[in-house]
């Protein structure tokens, strides 16, 4: 493609301009690849630069370093304590005790356990005296699997504390060789509150975020390279263990294993749809609201609060009601067919979600019901944000309505709401809520069904994931496979979005 | 020799001493859970109440009922079995999803015998995998057959599913027969025109094999007739009685709607058998399944806790608690003495159902996929617009079908040549459990057989990839091209699969 | 937008100025009278249905042919109280602690500039574009381990919200992104505290932020009907609104519990509501002054 230079680049109409950086975008994808090759090259080479760095800065600080270091190797904060910093060494000493008496406990057996995920599954045996079956229950591969990764998590944790530890040390002995005094525990908890402020506040939300997001999250990943079924629960019928690649294989193969659709072939055919609702829903939604927020917020229009509070309803009924409800509003048998038969306006009911094509719509029609009243609330604040003097020049020089819309508000909007558009994107490719209540993923897509889970032609990604999970066969692994891709499909275009939209890029403009 | 020998001593000591245990070994007051459907949660706490006076043994039950759905208790015990209900009631639909997930004790061997002894043998067999007993019989009416609304269909069309069709369409009235979300409804055109499908599981509840003919020139007439029904405009794919205040005319439900519709349609309400429907000039009356529901005992690590579940559990299906389910909600009962009682014979319902029953079909082990796999035939059938496309939801059904198999490697078998190659019998015929299995090789002409894919019958795997205990097996040469394992002398051998590898031991 | 049909239809150019913005008024108002309807149309039913007491089933028809307040009554006959006091205090603690713990993770990143920000923000984007429907089964594991499920789900659904509610600081990061800096820093120049310039300086400024904080937070739990199913499994006592109200929506309780349904939704919408209502201002500050930002 044609390079142009910023001056040439400057001249492009609006339209222009944004084909040139999509274009840009994906002609320099082969170099980008070829870049991430080389990142990751240097990353590999960095990282090892860091390790020898480190492990040699260890062994000077330890060949250098006095007694009381030298013992802190192996029994961490000593040297803390013997320079007076007491808080320090005994945060210090107690977390390596608690770690050494974890691992000793249970880290031990569960990082040992980790490789097979189990090796005895439950038995069952004839009580003769009571005449009942009893069963003992032994290895549990689920639980093998969290605290497995729960105990790589925590000696991670420990050899970073570690570390510091050491680094500690060091620096501890440079200060007092130069003449300085060390820090008191006083210190320590009046920076935690001053220059420190962002680790205290930082500390309570990452570890939530650690324990309850990021480790389901690797648990769920792993899951996708274990047999984890409905049969082989880990715990209360067989075992389940590591199974490779085969998963992925089942899943992206073109080829059937046996009869009926391939799986990635119903991938493709729910992707594409998802990717459909997703476009549909945000960008209805979105001009749809602002629509009516405008038409609230022109002059002249009375009683505003009414208007925007009978929209908020929406907002404040929780969804499994209202949806719940409007599903059976749109039923073959329901009250909206009833009145359109009862006006003879139709002679047989529509097949709001009976038919492919008309339950698409309708999903994307109410779900502009849901998404306007949010939308309006949004862009209500922002269109008020619009310099009012914009207008009146703009209203001088003889622009009209759409003139002003096109020029003014929609640019400025676009621009102020870009991020804001692509979480919303990515939010709808996994509106769970909306279609599972809605319409549970009907009407049945036969071809694409298959026993691990019923397939319908308004399901999304995510509820198809969640019908795997709680089908007859209850197939967590192929589940987990399906949530990895979501994972690779939603991160693909939020990459691409973010190279071309230039607003989500810079933070710092806001501010 | 010997081995005879143990067995009979085995059975000699279980006859002797099954339920030796003394009321004073079990006495003791239990917490325990048990889930029942939301109608009856008040009937069973009162039962319960009755079971703590009446017992002999001196336990007390301090239970917290728990409404679950019936038709959920697989999804439900799957998520945990620890923290499921200690006795839990399902419909039989979801028996081999709660076999397989390790949710259901087996029951002792005289509980079983009891049980056996007095309830109808059919809703035994549904509780039954191999020789054992899983489940007690809780209701034996799980069946489906026509409500109607009198003032719309004349007495004189209920025998035809065409003329009620054109009722309906003419008063603009729904037929409601679920046919879109439920296999258990669709298989109903299936059994009208003859087709079968027998699912056979081995003893630890896996399935081995499928007689299915579903895909079949019967299949196809049954097809045909259910193309007439989902095109119509005024078909409801809904097993709801409530749909009669929506506009429905019929609904193909069960008992467990009938004090509903009577609510609804109080002096309209009809009730009778399915309708025939007609192709080609023949007239087909459409089937049913006939099932139960069941109540299971959770899996107990405590032996006397599990003999107490399993008191409670016979006494919660026992004689005087099935009448009283009766008498309050017309459950129909399993046992054998009381299905023949006047009280329950002259229930209008259960007459519907009485008729039904020469088309019905008894609900037997089915796999938990199948009715995932077949309830998409409606849909499929209501998309088709012609011959073809009807062909193409059948070929569409039975490749998933044989797929089950093909992608189950722990259904792999092994088939022994030492009495003639012959599937059915079990003498020579054993199944991969965990991907091992321990054989028999009794002195004969051929000492082998092959591991072959109950889908198809055609060989799987076999002598090429033996890897160890090769010496243990006959190399053939070109004399095999079935890539059979023949083993040099008899004995008894474990046969691994590894992978693609087998290894072979003699014990 | 009355001006643009202004010019579109001829005849309009030649009416006064006036005379043609009334005209464009009166077509909004038409359009906003049509759009309440529709809003209201589904509200108005299910209230509607609550309060019929000739059936408990779903009818053909809205206006019910005997009125009623049986449904409200028989609610408490059931878990319901129950259902509603878990939820209560679920949303109740969630609110305060999910306020909490949003406010510090977006306030930290707002207003500090350490090493590992940015890190930690492309971190948190990233772990946002896993679905978390499958996370559900592991969460269900380690409650249980830490016995917090079935009958002590109230706890653990309160623990699951507030863990992971540091995801969600987006929308008050950008907030407080639009609080000058220059605020902090004459406050540090002056010898405050980091603690001290929130305390002092940032949190009176934000009130708008953190009530949306609140009324979001608050507004969760009482939708919440995959989740806590799976947690409360099999134990009513342990169940919210949601969940409670889901089940008789169960082919065998529905054409019992239909119009009890709609009853309880009634009672569930409306603390909602009313606190909506009274907050409103708030919560469109709080989220132009954030959302835009993404």
């Amino acid at each position: 493609m044609k390079q142009y230079t910023d001056l040439e680049y400057l001249k492009l109409s609006k339209g222009q301009k944004l084909l040139y950086r999509i274009t840009s975008f994906f002609c320099s994808i082969p170099k980008k690849i070829g870049g991430l090759f080389v990142a990751l090259w240097n990353l590999i080479k960095t990282a090892g630069q860091v390790i020898g760095k480190e492990a040699a800065d260890i062994w000077s600080t330890f060949v250098n370093g006095d007694w009381k270091t030298k013992l802190s190797y192996l029994v961490m904060g000593f040297g803390n304590l013997a320079r007076g910093q007491i808080l320090r060494g005994l945060l210090f000493l107690l977390f390596e005790a608690v770690f050494i008496a974890y691992m000793v406990l249970a880290g031990g057996y569960w990082l040992s356990m980790l490789p097979s995920l189990g090796k005895v599954g439950p038995t069952e045996e004839y009580n003769i005296i009571f005449d009942t079956y009893v069963t003992t229950y032994n290895d549990n591969s689920f639980k093998i699997l969290l605290y497995g990764v729960l105990t790589i998590f925590f000696i991670i944790a420990f050899i970073y504390t570690w570390r510091v530890n050491v680094k500690q040390n060091q620096m501890a002995e440079k200060i007092l060789a130069s003449g300085k005094k060390l820090k008191s525990g006083k210190d320590d908890l009046r920076s935690l509150v001053d220059d420190q402020f962002h680790k205290t506040l930082l500390s309570l939300p990452l570890t939530g975020i650690l324990i309850f997001t990021v480790l389901p999250i690797v648990f769920m990943v792993l899951v996708a390279f274990t047999n984890y079924d409905g049969t082989h629960d880990g715990y209360y019928n067989n075992l389940f263990t590591w199974v490779g690649l085969d998963n992925f294989n089942t899943m992206l193969n073109w080829q059937s294993a046996g009869g009926g659709q391939s799986y990635a072939a119903t991938f493709g055919e729910v992707l594409s749809w998802t990717l459909m609702w997703a476009f549909f829903a945000t960008f209805t939604n979105y001009f749809l609201g602002m629509f009516v927020a405008m038409a609230i917020n022109k002059k002249g229009i009375k009683l505003k609060k009414v208007w925007r509070t009978v929209l908020v309803l929406t907002i404040a009924i929780p969804q499994f009601i209202s949806l719940l409800y409007v599903s059976k509003m749109f039923a073959k048998n329901g009250i909206i067919n009833g009145f359109l038969m009862s006006m003879g306006w139709i002679q047989q009911a529509l097949p709001f979600w009976e038919d492919p094509t008309w339950a698409r719509v309708t999903v994307i029609l109410i779900n502009i019901w849901i998404g306007i009243p949010y939308l309006m609330l949004i862009t209500t604040g922002i269109l008020m944000n619009i310099p009012q003097d914009l207008y009146e020049s703009a209203r001088i020089d003889g622009a009209n309505a759409w003139q002003q819309y096109t020029k003014i508000t929609l640019p400025y909007m676009l621009f102020v709401t870009g991020p804001y558009l692509l979480t919303s994107f990515t939010g709808n490719m996994n509106n769970f809520n909306v279609i599972y209540l809605l319409t549970g993923g009907a009407p049945t897509n036969p071809a694409a069904s298959s026993a691990a889970g019923t397939v319908g032609y308004t399901d999304l990604l995510i509820t198809w994931l969640f019908k795997i999970t709680t089908g007859a066969e209850s197939q967590y692994y192929l589940a987990s496979v399906v949530g990895i891709l979501v994972f690779v499909v939603v991160a693909l275009i939020s990459l691409v979005v973010y190279n071309v939209l230039p607003s989500i890029k810079n933070e710092e403009d806001f501010q | 020799m010997k081995k005879f020998l143990a067995y009979l001593l085995a059975a000699i000591m279980v006859l002797s001493m099954v339920g030796v245990a003394s009321a004073s070994e079990l006495a003791g007051t239990y917490d325990i859970t048990v889930w029942v459907a939301a109608e009856i949660v008040d009937l069973t706490k009162t039962q319960i109440e009755d079971f703590n006076k009446t017992n002999e043994l001196g336990i007390t039950i301090n239970a917290t009922v728990e409404a679950v759905s019936e038709a959920e208790a697989a999804t439900n015990m799957v998520t945990d079995v620890e923290a499921g209900g200690d006795l839990f009631c399902f419909a039989q639909d979801q028996f081999a999803r709660l076999v397989q997930a390790g949710a259901l004790a087996k029951l002792g061997v005289k509980a079983g015998e009891n049980v056996a002894a007095v309830n109808d043998p059919s809703v035994v067999a549904a509780g039954t995998v191999g020789d054992t007993l899983y489940a007690y019989p809780l209701t034996a009416d799980n069946g489906y057959f026509m409500y109607y609304d009198k003032s719309v269909i004349p007495e004189e069309h209920i025998d035809s599913m065409e003329a009620i069709i054109a009722d309906c369409e003419a008063a603009q009235k729904y037929f409601a027969f679920e046919q879109q979300t439920s296999a258990w409804y669709l298989a109903s055109f299936f059994f009208a025109t003859g087709c079968e499908s027998t699912w056979e599981t081995d003893a630890e509840g896996q399935f081995i094999s499928v007689k299915d003919t579903f895909n079949s020139p019967e299949g196809l007439i049954a097809v045909k007739g259910m193309e007439k029904l989902v095109k119509s405009p005024f078909h409801l794919s809904s097993a709801s009685g409530a749909e009669f205040s929506s506009n429905a005319a019929v609904v193909v439900t069960g008992m467990w709607d009938f004090e509903n519709v009577k609510a609804i349609l109080g002096d309209n309400m009809g009730v009778a058998d399915l309708p025939s429907f007609e192709v080609d000039g023949q007239s087909y009356h459409l089937g049913s399944f006939s099932g139960c529901k069941l109540m299971g005992v959770k899996p107990q690590v405590d032996p006397v806790k599990a003999a107490v579940m399993h008191q409670l559990a016979q006494y919660l299906t026992g004689e005087k608690a099935q009448m009283e389910r009766f008498e309050a909600r017309s459950w129909g009962p399993t046992i054998t003495t009381l299905q023949q009682s006047e009280a329950v014979q002259a229930n209008p319902g259960l007459a519907a159902l009485l008729a039904q029953s020469p088309y019905s079909v008894p609900q037997g082990q089915v796999h938990g996929s199948w009715w995932d796999i077949a309830k998409v035939i409606g849909d499929d059938v209501k998309a088709a617009t012609d011959e073809a496309g009807l062909q193409k939801a059948l070929d569409n059904y039975y490749d998933k079908i044989s797929n089950l198999f093909k992608l189950d490697t722990s259904a792999l078998l092994f088939v022994g040549a030492w009495n003639g190659w012959n599937n059915a019998d079990d003498t020579d015929t054993y199944y991969f459990k965990n991907n091992t299995l321990t054989l028999d090789v009794p002195e004969s002409d051929y000492m082998g057989g092959r591991i072959v894919n109950p889908g198809d019958w055609g060989t799987d795997k076999g002598f090429a990839q033996v890897t160890v205990g090769k010496e243990l097996i006959k190399d053939l040469g070109a004399d095999n091209p079935d890539n059979n394992i023949v083993f040099a002398e008899p004995g008894n051998y474990t046969i691994t699969l590894n992978g693609a590898d087998i290894n072979i031991i003699k014990n | 937008m009355s001006n643009m049909q202004n010019t579109s239809a001829p005849v309009r150019r030649h009416m006064g100025l006036r005379a043609s913005r009334a005209l464009g008024n009166t077509a909004i108002y038409a359009l906003l009278i049509a759009i309440s309807i529709i809003w209201l149309v589904p509200f108005v039913c299910i209230v509607l249905q609550s309060f019929r007491v000739e059936s408990t089933w779903q009818v053909g028809y809205v206006v019910p042919q005997q009125w009623g307040l049986d449904n409200y009554i028989n609610l408490f006959q059931t878990d319901f109280p129950r259902w509603y006091l878990n939820t209560f205090i679920s949303a109740l603690v969630t609110a305060v602690l999910q306020t909490v713990i949003v406010l510090c993770m977006s306030y930290t990143l707002s207003r500090f500039r350490f090493k590992l920000r940015k890190p930690l923000m492309r971190f948190m984007l990233i772990l946002g574009m896993f679905p978390g429907m499958l996370t559900m089964i592991i969460l269900y594991r380690v409650l249980k381990d830490l016995g917090m499920t079935q009958e002590n789900s109230v706890p653990g659904l309160i623990l699951v919200y507030i863990a992971s509610s540091g995801m969600g600081y987006y929308v008050s990061k950008g907030f407080f992104d639009t609080i000058p800096k220059s605020l902090d820093e004459a406050a540090r120049v002056d010898g405050a505290t980091r603690f001290q310039v929130l305390k002092k300086i940032i949190l009176p400024l934000s009130k708008p932020i953190v009530i949306y904080t609140i009324l979001t937070a608050f507004m969760g739990p009482w939708g919440d009907f995959v989740f806590a199913r799976y947690i409360a499994f099999g134990t009513s006592k342990g169940m919210n609104v949601a969940v409670g109200l889901y089940n008789w929506l169960n082919k065998d309780q529905i054409s019992k519990f239909y119009t009890m349904f709609c009853a309880g939704g009634v009672l569930v919408a409306v603390p909602v509501t009313i606190l909506f209502m009274c907050l409103q201002k708030y919560y469109v500050e709080g989220v132009t002054g954030g959302a835009v930002k993404g």
